[in-house]
């Protein structure tokens, strides 16, 4: 379901357990959020093709050493390369293929540490991390309950699909069939609808919990040796970036 | 003074339906309510503005001798636990444990720990704190959504059909389990069997009460029963047929102890009429020998 698309389809749950178990996942989310959101800065502001090529050479270590199943790792890259390649298409056409190539480089070395980051950290924990990182607490609070409810929604979208089958509906397939396209609207319409419904006993059930504006985590992790040591290990990954950047490696 | 209390209770949707009409009910403290009726008797609406999410149209609502005002309805809500008919609608946390603690952290309560130890224990599920609650079955997803508000340590426990959706070993545990609470409940269910286990007192609600009393003494008014759109628990549908065939059945057993022991009875008697008919004919062929 949800979770299948945004993390890449038909991949086996087997691929999971592997994952909870290596040092990634089990990182202090907030080493992880703001190692790789240094990473990802300093990436974004490279210029020079060694500078690039030595970031996409860390990225790729980082997503091989992550123990982020590798299949999960490249569905979901592949999901998010018409984007990367939009985002290059314009300096290809105008600035040349070195250019060009550049850019693509840059984009991947930036997407494929977030996508290890979204695939290596379980989504609650990222929320959590990112309230402790004093993120405000109506934005992780939103996101932590969106994220919840989309599931609920994306359980109830699939079961009004599964009714539509055994009640041998197999239209929607052309863009000619009008009766199909109807059907389709009037299934999310539905879902939107429930949704609404739904919304509305979410909110009663956080006033049944005396909820007020923010979801705290209760039981919260403390930073350990290795969280510092994965830390200090893309801090000196990012300098290096940076010197080579200005030129000093060349 | 008593747990709940409604006093002519009327209550319109905005659509013009009339969901409750001069409705009245008086729940005593540790006293076990169960409110039945069909579909649309007004039964989530009456547990709805129990808990102040919604405010009767006239008369009032009294919780704890206080009377509930759009004011003070967040802080009466503390004395009421409401648990939805649907435990995804109450679950927001990411572990079983953190769900428990969501109540009480918010409330501000000391000793998180221990009231999440003894709300996971009250309902069972000790071994399930460290889980994901959106993986688990409906019936362990309830007993997470009672364990979260049991945390908060309300007074009252309203129920919204707690055995609706439910396996027949998770529906017999949750009844067992709410069975053995010591807490005032108001159950809205339309499963008579599971109401006739549980509670101490019947309410039939029909948008206004139907009829009220105890288990046995409602099953018994069948007629309103069926006007209500109601059907006697299978045990004393079997109990009405016995009686049918002309077994002499005092009154309709609700639940399976009553079934036994109202078995019993009719069976002794049974075979203390035989006795005595047996009785009466050896007695019989015994005289006429002499008399001849």
């Amino acid at each position: 379901m949800l979770v299948a698309h945004v993390r890449g389809h038909g991949v086996l749950r087997e691929a999971d357990k592997g994952e909870k178990t290596s040092w990634f996942w089990r990182l202090d989310p907030r080493a992880k959020i703001a190692g790789i959101f240094a990473f990802v800065v300093v990436t974004a502001l490279l210029t020079t093709p060694e500078a690039v090529v030595l970031a996409l050479a860390s990225a790729i270590v980082l997503s091989a050493a992550s123990g982020v199943h590798a299949k999960r790792l490249i569905i979901a890259y592949a999901t998010a390369f018409p984007f990367i390649a939009l985002a290059s298409i314009s300096i290809f056409l105008f600035s040349g293929t070195e250019r060009g190539m550049t850019m693509l480089a840059r984009t991947s070395s930036c997407v494929m540490p977030l996508l290890v980051l979204a695939l290596g950290t379980d989504t609650f924990d990222l929320f959590t991390g990112l309230r402790r990182l004093k993120v405000p607490g109506m934005i992780t609070t939103l996101l932590m309950l969106t994220f919840r409810f989309l599931l609920l929604l994306s359980d109830e979208y699939e079961r009004m699909k599964l009714s539509r089958r055994a009640r041998g509906f197999r239209g929607g397939r052309s863009i000619l069939d009008k009766y199909g396209f109807r059907v389709l609207s009037s299934t999310a319409g539905m879902v939107l609808v429930r949704a609404s419904a739904r919304a509305d006993r979410v909110y009663e059930g956080l006033k049944c919990k005396a909820f007020r504006k923010d979801m705290i985590p209760w039981k919260i992790s403390s930073l350990r040796p290795v969280d510092l040591v994965f830390l200090l290990t893309l801090a000196i990954v990012a300098t290096t970036l940076a010197i080579a950047q200005c030129g000093v490696l060349t | 003074m008593s747990a709940l209390e409604l006093r002519g209770v009327t209550y319109k949707y905005d659509d013009g339906t009339l969901a409750l009409k001069d409705f009245s009910l008086l729940v005593e403290r540790s006293e076990k309510v169960a409110i039945v009726g069909p579909n649309g008797a007004g039964k989530s609406t009456l547990l709805n503005l129990l808990a102040g999410f919604r405010m009767p149209f006239s008369g009032k609502v009294l919780i704890e001798g206080r009377e509930l005002t759009e004011e003070n309805a967040d802080e009466l809500r503390r004395e009421v636990g409401l648990v939805f008919q649907d435990p995804d609608d109450q679950i927001f946390m990411p572990t079983v444990e953190e769900d428990v603690a969501f109540g009480p952290r918010n409330l501000g309560l000391d000793d998180i720990e221990g009231r999440v130890k003894l709300a996971l224990r009250s309902a069972g599920i000790e071994s399930l704190a460290k889980r994901r609650p959106h993986r688990l079955s409906h019936g362990m997803k309830k007993r997470v959504a009672i364990a979260g508000i049991l945390a908060m340590d309300p007074k009252t426990l309203l129920l919204d059909e707690p055995t609706s959706g439910l396996d027949p070993r998770a529906r017999a545990e949750l009844i067992k389990l709410l069975k053995g609470m010591d807490k005032t409940m108001l159950i809205a269910t339309h499963d008579l069997e599971a109401a006739a286990e549980m509670v101490d007192r019947v309410v039939v609600l029909n948008v206004s009460v139907v009829t009220q009393g105890t288990m046995r003494e409602v099953v018994m008014s069948r007629e309103v029963l069926r006007d209500a759109g109601l059907e006697l628990p299978t045990v004393s549908k079997l109990f009405d047929m016995v009686s049918g065939m002309g077994y002499p059945v005092e009154s309709l057993p609700v639940s399976m102890d009553q079934a036994v022991s109202e078995f019993t009875r009719v069976i002794e008697r049974e075979a203390k009429l035989m006795g005595e008919k047996r009785g009466r004919k050896n007695r019989g062929k015994q005289r006429s020998p002499d008399g001849d």
